[in-house]
């Protein structure tokens, strides 16, 4: 339970007796001279921020990061306890609550690992450290005759040894080693037990006994449960409400109108009335009772329909230039073949497994809330609820449970906001649950879009000009009301990094209003950048009658490091340092080698059979995928085999990256195939499964090979650059099996009959 | 209403309204949380139990309904079929975020009792109506392919060689 | 005389035979008015020729038996429909050795006794057996289809037209979950319209 496990971290804080507590030293750095453990790259490396060893031997680390499925307890744990040289079956994670002290706590961006590995391999080494220090003290030898090996320290020559519990309070007195001496101890690649290795999963063994404490899990004594009825448009009012109905609901305790939103919307609740009840059916039973009407405002004009031919026109007009090299309208005029190809891709929606939830509970003189929510960044919860409740920040208490799903919705923490007040109205308590049709209808949706490409050819083929228009209402509007500009955080993500080697390459943004809450999912715009950039890398090789792989690989070009900030780009590199994760063009033609030997490309295929290619560098990590479709007489369309490369660099656990390249692959494939969020008259039309569908057992690839390239490079992203190669790969694949071109996402209409619109595989004389 | 039934070997009698759904009941009055709510309308299988040893989707199932009958939830499955899930399911690191593993396991323990060693026809039968956002497909076709194996003796083993094989 | 005509005397004599049990019949019951779109078996009585009355009370029958309520749990393939467009059941689900689903995913997982929300219950939710399939077929083929005790669970027309008016998992038809559209009439109406039509000589249309 997160309650305890808080608790226990709150008393551990503050303990005499059994813990030992490096907070009790703070700041007594040992070589002032040198810097302290608080500057250390990635955020401060005091280890007591991080590790805590009880008297009995139990090595408390604290997770700072939400768990969400990428098995960041792991990761974290692997990483200390590899320079702490613990022993695995002593550690205990302690989930962090929100606080600044912990440094960035956003766990979204894929940089949990590659922010964190070098600053927490500090940490544990200057415990290490401070434990050898304190059984040399006590045995009056030398540090240097010491060492420490699974949980105990070890003097060698005389053969004495003292577990590490047995030192904690005399380690505790130790001061803390400097950066310098930290960093001197860390413990070399070659001697590695812990990272790297598929130590196994800190959360399954509690998960397949139904143990462990999500969002929606959190009891509080006198708990009541809250449901939100809330505007079907955004920006839209409560007119009228009666509760009648409702209140005659046994169970139903009270309605709470919520405060109206005003823009810019943020993470403030969208307004409408809770419900309250004594469980979450009566909660459910009365919202449905309740009698309703609304002001739609000023989204009600919003058409999914209409708003595609919106972005198309756009698309088709210049844009503002973002990149620029050579000239492309010189070298597209000039072209010997001109190829142009329109992209779209829809909202999507995250569709978290578990949908949002939080627990509230007031002090009780009500200047203090508790809460307790799936969050992926607690920090945001706590400023977001103190400012809706106009409280100081450090009167807000935000406990982190495990999450079930992520996918970026749960980094925005509106639902934690809702039940603050809710609870705060009720003066009791608060469960407030987001139901599925709350998920799909009141989200923060993956942006629309709409792409054009132009390429031109000279005479051998070759690529010559490589124009790129991308027009979304993007996630600044969430922030700033009105606004419509793409940001360069959002253009880097695929589309201002794309690293072909042609002589003329431009960039181009447009601009559209949001007429929804959008937000970010799983590897954000790269899902529509990397679409349409790798379906049209294929298209122009189709134009020039080359193979897909080996027309990739040749506009990949020869291995050196591109820099769009050179070319007009604002490109922060995903917030990592170029100097250590630059633009590498002969990793990402690695991947896209091992990934077709590991299909096997270029070998016979049944009939109505086609393999599909796609690589990208998102999050400073670099992915290919090759998927095999067949596709029979009547359109059906079958995935029999998907394989999947990822050098993301130093991998801490490589079994847990591997599930997360399988599990982002079918992510990008499951949106691809279904998945659409529309709008009619500004509410989302899309309510429930399989109105909004996703992938299922028998639609997933019965054969899938994935590969973690191992590499001695920093660590890269993992959670998201699997997904953006994944709907391109399916494209290509469908192209080369058909001959028709998947342009405009999702692949299947709504009829679930999983053909494709043009039936019919391939045939003898087709093109492509 | 009083409704009398038996969840994880325990007597209860509960005075709910009987339309209620045995999920909020597990879970809002009985405090066994581990059965989960993923969509309310039998679309997602997170609220996987077993009435009567039968799968039977919790979010659906009126308590009014279940008078007199056996309910077991993730936390009470027992027995060589529940560890031989647990155990590949352990041993290959299927969950990612878990949420929706306790129905994937109710579902793949109550196919295993009945299927001893199920084709990939047969897994996609079974376990169709358990949505994983994580996407663990891959890993959980696996695990039933290997607790197969390892309660089923020869045929299981040759089977689950064979999916190994493919791979 | 048409090898068609034979086949419906040579049925309405079987079923004679083996009309032991009592059973109302529509002259003595009375005659139900017409509802949502489903004619009253008087409304046929005009046709004086009976073989076109046959004809015209079946084509009536067709509006119930080709209704989505009827027809998505009649499938041809393995997977029943869903909705008023009639599409596949998501999630996948299979007819199964005994037509009530597959090995750990049976109908009953996820359909109680009862409609619940959006989820239609029957205690005995489970499909037709394949060689009742509807989906797809005229209702020429679908009249000589239920007709044929081979393809039809081997019931006398008196059975038949029995089960059409009193089968609880048939009654469903009309009594579906909120969102989905009722089939025509009533079960009662559709029953007499089924009696009329076997009295009437149990004539198919031909295509």
């Amino acid at each position: 339970m997160p309650v305890t496990m808080q608790r226990r971290a709150f008393l551990a804080g503050l303990a005499a007796g059994g813990s030992f507590v490096l907070g009790l030293t703070l700041g007594a750095d040992a070589d002032a001279a040198s810097p302290s453990l608080t500057k250390v790259r990635g955020g401060d490396a005091t280890p007591s921020l991080f590790i805590g060893i009880t008297a009995a031997g139990t090595i408390e680390l604290t997770c700072h990061r939400s768990e969400m499925g990428q098995q960041i307890w792991n990761a974290i744990a692997q990483i200390l306890a590899e320079e702490l040289a613990a022993d695995w079956d002593r550690i205990e994670i302690i989930q962090a609550e929100g606080h600044p002290r912990y440094g960035d706590q956003n766990t979204d961006g894929s940089r949990s690992v590659r922010n964190n590995f070098h600053r927490l391999r500090v940490a544990g080494a200057a415990m290490r450290l401070m434990l050898i220090r304190a059984a040399a003290k006590q045995w009056k030898v030398g540090a240097k005759g010491c060492r420490a090996e699974l949980g105990e320290v070890i003097h060698d020559a005389s053969g004495r040894r003292l577990g590490y519990g047995e030192l904690a309070a005399g380690a505790a007195e130790q001061p803390i080693p400097s950066l310098k001496q930290s960093e001197a101890a860390l413990v070399p690649r070659d001697q590695w037990r812990y990272i790297g290795a598929p130590v196994p999963s800190l959360t399954v063994p509690k998960i397949v006994r139904g143990q462990g404490t999500f969002g929606v899990d959190v009891r509080v004594p006198g708990m009541l449960y809250a449901v939100v009825a809330r505007p079907p448009q955004v920006l839209g009012r409560l007119r009228s409400c009666d509760d009648a109905a409702s209140k005659q609901i046994p169970g139903v305790v009270a309605s709470v109108e919520l405060p109206v939103l005003e823009p810019p919307v943020r993470f403030k609740p969208l307004g409408g009335v809770a419900i309250v009840a004594r469980d979450t059916w009566a909660a459910i039973r009365g919202r449905a009772a309740l009698e309703l009407e609304w002001e739609p405002g000023e989204n009600a004009d919003y058409n999914s329909k209409a708003y595609a031919e919106l972005l198309f026109e756009q698309v088709r007009e210049p844009g503002e230039v973002r990149r620029k090299r050579g000239d492309v309208d010189a070298a597209l005029a000039g072209a010997a073949t001109r190829i142009t190809a329109e992209y779209y891709v829809p909202h999507l929606a995250h569709s978290v497994m578990e949908p949002p939830a939080a627990t509230a509970r007031w002090s009780e003189s009500g200047d203090a809330v508790e809460c307790w929510a799936a969050v992926q960044s607690p920090q945001s919860a706590r400023s977001a609820v103190a400012a809706s409740c106009g409280l100081p920040e450090d009167k807000v208490t935000i406990h982190v449970t495990w999450l079930g799903g992520g996918f970026g919705r749960k980094a925005k923490p509106d639902f934690v906001v809702e039940a603050a007040l809710v609870a705060r109205a009720v003066g009791a308590p608060v469960k407030l649950m987001w139901t599925r049709e709350d998920e799909l209808q009141h989200g923060y949706y993956h942006t629309v879009s709409a792409q054009r490409l132009e390429g031109g050819l000279d005479q051998q083929g070759r690529c010559v000009a490589f124009l790129h228009r991308t027009v979304f209402p993007p996630i600044g509007s969430t922030f700033t009301a009105g606004a419509s500009k793409p940001a360069w955080g959002e253009l880097r993500l695929g589309a201002s990094d794309t690293p072909f080697d042609v002589p003329n390459l431009q960039l181009e943004s447009g601009e559209v209003p949001a007429k929804v809450r959008i937000g970010w999912l799983r590897s954000v715009a790269n899902i529509y950048h990397a679409f349409a950039v790798q379906s049209f890398a294929a298209e122009l090789a189709a134009a020039a009658g080359r193979d897909q792989k080996d027309y990739l690989l040749e506009l990949i070009g020869p291995p050196r490091t591109i820099d769009p900030n050179t070319e007009g780009a604002e490109y922060d590199n995903y917030g990592s340092p170029m100097s250590d994760y630059p633009i590498d063009a002969g990793r990402l033609a690695h991947v896209v080698e091992l990934a077709a030997d590991m299909a096997g490309w270029g070998r016979t295929l049944p009939a109505g059979h086609g393999l599909g290619i796609a690589a990208h560098r998102s999050f400073v990590s670099y992915v290919a995928t090759v998927i095999e479709v067949a596709v029979d007489d009547q359109g059906t369309l079958a995935i029999p085999g998907v394989w999947s490369v990822m050098d993301a660099g130093t991998v801490v656990n490589v079994n847990h990256a591997a599930s997360q390249l399988e599990g982002g692959t079918l992510f990008g494939l499951s949106n691809a195939l279904y998945g659409e969020i529309t709008a009619k008259d500004g509410a989302i039309e899309q309510d429930n499964f399989p109105r909004w569908r996703v992938m299922r057992m028998p639609e997933a690839p019965r054969h899938m090979e994935v590969k973690i390239v191992a590499s001695n490079a920093p660590p890269g992203g993992v959670g998201e650059p699997p997904t953006p190669p994944a709907a391109p790969a399916l494209a290509n694949a469908i192209f080369a099996a058909t001959g028709q071109r998947i342009r405009r996402l999702p692949v299947f209409d709504t009829s679930r009959r999983d053909r494709l619109a043009v039936a019919g595989s391939r045939h003898e004389g087709d093109e492509g | 209403m009083s409704v009398k039934l038996r969840v994880n070997g325990q007597a209860h009698e509960l005075e709910v309204d009987p339309e209620t759904p045995l999920l909020w009941v597990l879970r809002d009055h009985l405090g066994l949380s581990g059965t989960k709510y993923g969509c309310g309308v039998a679309q997602c299988g997170a609220c996987t139990v077993h009435v009567d040893g039968a799968p039977r989707r919790a979010c659906v199932a009126p308590i009014g309904s279940l008078a007199g009958r056996q309910v077991t939830t993730i936390e009470g499955a027992s027995g060589p079929h529940a560890e031989a899930v647990r155990a590949t399911w352990e041993g290959l690191d299927v969950p990612q975020c878990g949420y929706c593993q306790a129905g994937q396991v109710m579902s793949a323990i109550a196919l295993l009792e009945r299927v001893p060693t199920p084709s990939d026809q047969d897994i996609d039968h079974a376990m169709s109506g358990n949505i994983c956002r994580c996407a663990t497909y891959v890993r959980i076709r696996r695990a039933i392919h290997s607790a197969a194996a390892s309660i089923g003796g020869q045929a299981g083993q040759a089977e689950a060689s064979e999916a190994e094989e493919e791979r | 005389m048409s090898r068609a005509t034979l086949l419906a005397l040579t049925l309405a004599l079987t079923a004679g035979c083996r009309e032991s049990r009592t059973v109302t019949s529509p002259s003595q019951e009375q005659v139900l008015p017409g509802e949502r779109g489903l004619r009253s078996v008087a409304d046929f009585a005009g046709i004086s020729e009976e073989r076109e009355r046959s004809l015209a009370l079946f084509g009536e029958l067709g509006q119930v038996i080709t209704h989505p309520r009827c027809v998505n749990c009649h499938p041809a393939g393995e997977r029943p429909l869903q909705g008023e467009e009639g599409f596949p059941h998501q999630p996948l689900v299979v007819r199964g050795e005994d037509n009530h689903g597959a090995a750990a995913m049976q109908c009953a997982t996820c359909h109680g006794e009862s409609n619940f929300r959006s989820i239609p219950g029957n205690p005995d939710w489970h499909l037709a057996p394949a060689e009742m399939a509807w989906e797809g077929k005229t209702l020429a083929e679908i009249c000589a289809q239920i007709k044929d005790p081979a393809r039809n669970g081997d019931m006398s027309l008196e059975q038949l037209a029995e089960h059409m008016a009193h089968d609880d998992l048939v009654a469903y038809g009309w009594k579906p979950p909120a969102q989905l559209e009722p089939a025509p009439g009533n079960q009662a109406l559709f029953g007499q319209l089924v009696r009329a039509w076997i009295a009437s000589g149990a004539h198919c249309p031909e295509s």
